[in-house]
Parts: C-alpha cells; structure tokens; sequence
C-alpha cells in the first residue's frame, strides 16, 4: 500500500488555494460589471443619451481588461482537478465532471462568443441588437459561475449522488437533485451577488476620484449614483443570502458552523451570545478574550429561540461511534473487494453512512490501514480521529467574521451615498468620496474572506462525511509540487501586476469623449417620465 | 403580418416566463429571486439615472 505524504498534501492544498484565491480577484468583477453595463446600456437604449453609451463603452473597457486577463487564471484550475487531486476526481468525478463540462461550454461559447460582439459590435449591430449582446454576456458570465458553484456545492452537500462499492466512487444518481441543491442555490446567488457588490464598489471609487478631481463631472455623477443604487441593494441580498448559508450550514455542516462561530461547547438557548471577537485556540480547544453581545446566536443561526447548536466537544463525542462504524464499513468493502460475497455486501450497506469517518482514521491506524487495527487498540484510534472532524477554527472564525464587519460596512457606504447622490450634495462630501474610493479592493476582499470560510470551514473534507481531503490528492513528489507551486505566483503575480498597471492607467485617463464634458444645455433632456427613445 | 409576428413572439416570450416561473418559482425559489433580483437592481439603478437627468434639466445650480 502506497503511504499518504502528509507535505504533498498541504503542498496540494496550498497550491489549490493560492490559484483559487488568485483566481477570484478577477471573478466578482466579471460578475458584476456585465449586469452594470447592462443596465448602463439600457438606459442608452431607452433614453437615446450618448453619455450613457460612453459610460457603457468606458466601463466595458475596464471589465475588458479584467476579463482578459483574468479568464486564463481559472483554466489551470480545473486541470489542478486531474494533476494533484486524481484521487478526489477518481472518487466524486462523476458528479463534479457534468457541472464542470458545462461550464466550460457556458465560458467559451456563450461568454466568450458574445463578449467579442459586445466590443467589436458597435457598428455593426443596431442598438437593441448590441443590448441583447451584452445581456447575453452578463448571463452568460453568471451562469459560468453557476455550474462551478454547484460543483462546489455538491463537494458541501453531496445530492443526487450515493456511494457505489462496485465502482469504488460516488456515482450520480439525479441532475435535478444535483442542479436544485439548496446549498448550490444559496451558494450562486451569494457568490454572483458579491460580484454585483464588488463591481458597483469598483464603479463608484473610480467615479468618485473623478468628482474629487473635478473631471468628467457629469459623467461620474450618473455613474456614481447608479453604482450607489446597485451597490446597496446587492449588498442587502447578499446578507440575506449569507443568513441562508449560515442556516444551511447549521443543517448540514454542523461542524462548520460550530467552527465559524467559535462555539465549543452546545449552546445555550436562548442566551447564548454571538461572539463578536475572540482568539480560538485550536491546540487547546477554547476562546480566548472572548467579546460576544447575548441573546443573538440562537435567532440568528435556528431562526428560533429555543433551539441549541452543536458545540465542537459534543459533535467530537458524536463522531465517536461513526468513526467505529466507519472503521466496519472500510474492512467490510475491503473484504467485499476480494470476495464479492453478499454477508460482505450487507455488512458494508449498513455502516456505509459512515464510511467517510472510517477513512478518516487511516492516518492513525498501523501502516495506514483501518483492517490491520487490533481490536484492543481500536478505542486509542477513534479517540485520536475525533479532533480531526473539526476545521481549523482561528482561520474559520476570523475569516467568517471578516466577511461579515466588510459587508456592514458596505451596507454603510452604499446607503450614505445613495442619500447623497439623491440629495445631489456628493461633491460636498469629499470624505465620503475618498472612503469610497479607498474601498475598491474590499469587496474583492471580502469574497477572498467568503472562499476561506467555505472551504477551510468543510475540512477535513473534500466531499463532507465521505472523502477526506488527505485521502484525496495525487501521489506526486514534493520537489514537482513546489516547482509548480512556484511557477503558478510568478505567473499569477504578472496577471495581477499587468491588471493593475493597465487599470490604473485606464482608470487616470478617464472616458475619452468628449459628449458628456461640459453637459452643455443642447444635449436633448428627458423628464424621468419621458421613456421614449431619442436620437443619440 | 409583422406586428402579428411580433405579438406571437411575445406570446411565446410570455408563456416561458409564467413556465420558467412556475417550475423554477417551485424547485429553485433562490434562483428564482435571483432573476427577478437582477432585474429589479438594474432597472432600479437605470431609474437613478435617468432622474439625475431630470434633477440636472430641472435645476440651475449644477450641483452633484
Ligand atoms: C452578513 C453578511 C454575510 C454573511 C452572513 C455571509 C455568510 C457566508 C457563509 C456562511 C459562507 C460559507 C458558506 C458555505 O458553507 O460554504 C459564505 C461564503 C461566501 N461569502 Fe459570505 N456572507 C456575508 C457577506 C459577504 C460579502 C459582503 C461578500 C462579498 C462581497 C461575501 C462573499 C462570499 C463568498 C464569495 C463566499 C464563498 C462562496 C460560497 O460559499 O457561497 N459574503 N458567506
């Protein structure tokens, strides 16, 4: 038997999660800039105003930029699928290969396809023609976005898919089950959303250094104050949605959820309070410096008064008696992959739940192999297994948190600037100004602080409950992963430098027409009741 | 014949929408509010700037 190199795998993981995170710097802009160009481009069309046409033809240049560069980071990813992670693909390809092929032809056919007309299509395509185009871009962008997150969502909450002992792999069972997900819901409209958030913050920072500098006035006001509209609505549909997955995590991923909100042992409604800051000590299993507000965990996890949540200790306890059954139903496939006989089959069916917790304890068993336990020492393994169901519950807890305070102070700025934008009073705020443009990177930010949420807080699981993640990775040599390792941030450092350089120039050198500057009295004025289409 | 054409084309736009409604409405309600969600922050928006055109045709002052 083969032995599992525990620095391949933590170099396996690093390696995902540096690509994953480079990765979706460029995502939430794609996501979101589509729909505010789209929206940018529909009052075009409806008004017939060339200021708007400018706007959508500026901010397409910058998403242009993002998108170019950005599209080719999320390719090596899925090749990392094959490369370092053979076993997991082996294990769950079947239901994770159908959402990622699909996504390929959503991103390089539909994507891909109309983005090209969207910049080049100007000319060529009558208005409402060009509209439908970048319509079609923004959909086809999110629902790119769609079938990744649903993947992901299975990994979280396996649907639609049972274990087959013939095969050795989960097999898919439902397309519906696997598409309708709720997790795979939440998680898109969370995620795509964050996108709208991240663009609209973006929108309204390069629009506001033009208010500060007094250039391009017109123009950055209309595009501040529908940046401010689209942000704050975005960022309260993405708290919604974030109460959602907090509450399917409570369903799902106990675990999860203890580990987000520090909570070691079950909690007490409905008092318990909600830890507002803490240090969690993973080695010694308790808080330090705890700050909390009571009376706020339970309505805010249960949506109930009366209904506890699992503490980290209990769900140990818990798992005690799954990782013994575990242990029965990994000797019983075992045997059941040499004999073929049906005892053996019956065997494995009943403890075959609890599989994924038997795998869980090969790292402590002799030579890596739960068959070779002997029974007098089976009780010293389930107890050296049960600290391993957990996450890591600093990383967890602090990156939940951090997600949330940003998204407050979205809520924030969003809603003031909104006001002031109606107001008409935002060239008198120039310390708001300078906050928002001082806040571009963070919703980018924050959608980093969400992924680290969701996948540190899912260990020790690839697939939860039925494939660890050190069981999961290819059998690769340390020098050929650090090599690689290397090679993927000297790259990536070069996309985002380049992303940088080119979007500050781009961001500096402003609109270049000149038909919103100065917004001179013969340019056709509409009444906001006035949706008939004008002459540009 | 075209104004026809274009009717029945609404009508074929309409009875996917009440279908997509429906089904989706039932099966995936997040989905379902993320379209009707899309739409209404766009059009939201879009109507912020078209009253900034009103706002700016309506007064002298030139303020933003
Ligand atoms: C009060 C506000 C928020 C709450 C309660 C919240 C909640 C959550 C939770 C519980 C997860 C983990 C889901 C899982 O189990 O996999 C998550 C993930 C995530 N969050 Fe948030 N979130 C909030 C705000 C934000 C903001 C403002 C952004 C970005 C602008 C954001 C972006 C993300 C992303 C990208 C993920 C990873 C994808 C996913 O699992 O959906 N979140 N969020």
């Amino acid at each position: 038997m083969e032995f599992i190199n525990p620095d391949v795998v933590d170099l396996s993981r690093f390696q995902f999660a540096l690509t994953a995170l480079y990765h979706f710097m460029f995502v939430p802009l794609t996501l979101g800039l589509t729909f505010m160009l789209a929206a940018m481009e529909t009052v075009y069309v409806v008004t017939g105003r060339q200021i708007y046409k400018d706007m959508t033809q500026f901010w397409g240049k910058l998403f242009g930029i993002n998108f170019a560069i950005g599209v080719a980071t999320g390719i090596t990813m899925e090749f990392e699928f094959g490369t370092n992670w053979s076993m997991y693909s082996h294990f769950f390809g079947d239901m994770f290969g159908t959402p990622l092929a699909i996504e390929g032809l959503m991103a390089f056919f539909m994507e891909s396809t109309f983005v090209g007309l969207m910049f080049f299509g100007w000319d060529r395509l009558s208005k409402q023609a060009h509209l439908a185009v970048t319509y079609l871009v923004a959909l086809g962008s999110n629902l790119s976005a769609l079938w990744i997150l649903i993947a992901n969502a299975g990994m979280n909450m396996p649907e639609g898919a049972h274990f087959d002992p013939e095969t050795m792999r989960m097999q898919f069972e439902s397309f519906v089950d696997l598409v309708f997900n709720p997790d795979a819901q939440a998680k898109f409209v969370h995620t795509s959303v964050a996108g709208y958030v991240s663009a609209a913050m973006f929108v309204m920072g390069i629009s506001a250094f033009y208010l500060l500098r007094g250039q391009h006035r017109q123009f950055a006001a209309r595009s501040f104050r529908m940046a401010a509209l689209f942000g704050i609505i975005s960022t309260v549909a993405v708290i919604t949605l974030g109460d959602v997955l907090g509450r399917l995590d409570y369903e799902k991923q106990p675990t999860k959820i203890a580990a987000i909100e520090g909570l070691w042992h079950t909690s007490n409604p409905p008092f318990e309070p909600w830890i507002v800051a803490a240090l969690p000590d993973d080695a010694r299993q308790e808080n330090h410096y705890e700050i909390g507000v009571p009376l706020v965990l339970t309505p805010l996890i249960t949506h109930t008064f009366d209904q506890p949540i699992t503490g980290m200790h209990e769900l140990e306890d818990e798992a005690g008696p799954r990782i013994r059954s575990g242990i029965d139903a990994v000797a019983a496939l075992r045997r059941y992959g040499v004999t073929h006989s049906s005892t053996d089959l019956a065997q494995f069916t009943a403890h075959e739940q609890d599989m994924g917790y038997g795998l869980l304890a090969t790292r402590h068993a002799p030579g890596q192999d739960v068959t070779a336990i002997p029974a007098d020492q089976i009780d010293d393994v389930v107890k050296a297994t049960q600290p391993d169901i957990l996450p890591n519950v600093f990383v967890t807890f602090w990156s939940f948190r951090l997600m949330v305070f940003l998204s407050l102070w979205f809520f924030a700025l969003f809603a003031i600037s909104a006001y002031l934008s109606l107001k008409r009073r935002l060239e008198r705020s120039r310390l708001l100004l300078k906050l928002c443009m001082w806040s571009i990177p963070l919703p980018i930010l924050a959608t980093e602080f969400g992924w680290i949420t969701a996948e540190a807080g899912r260990q020790p699981w690839t697939v939860f409950g039925w494939l660890p993640t050190f069981l999961s990775a290819s059998s690769h040599g340390v020098s050929y992963m650090v090599f690689s390792l290397v090679g993927f941030v000297l790259l990536y450092s070069v996309f985002i430098a380049a992303e940088l350089y080119l979007m500050f120039k781009f961001a500096r050198l402003g609109p270049d027409h000149d038909s919103m500057e100065p917004h001179t009295p013969a340019a056709p004025r509409v009444s906001a009741f006035d949706m008939r289409p004008m002459a540009s | 014949m075209t104004k026809l054409l274009r009717l029945a084309g609404l009508a074929v736009v309409l009875v996917v929408s009440l279908l997509f409604a429906v089904f989706v409405g039932d099966q995936g309600p997040w989905y379902f509010a993320w379209v009707i969600g899309t739409v209404m922050i766009i059009l939201i928006s879009g109507a912020g700037a078209i009253m900034l055109d009103a706002q700016s045709s309506l007064s002298a002052d030139g303020d933003i």
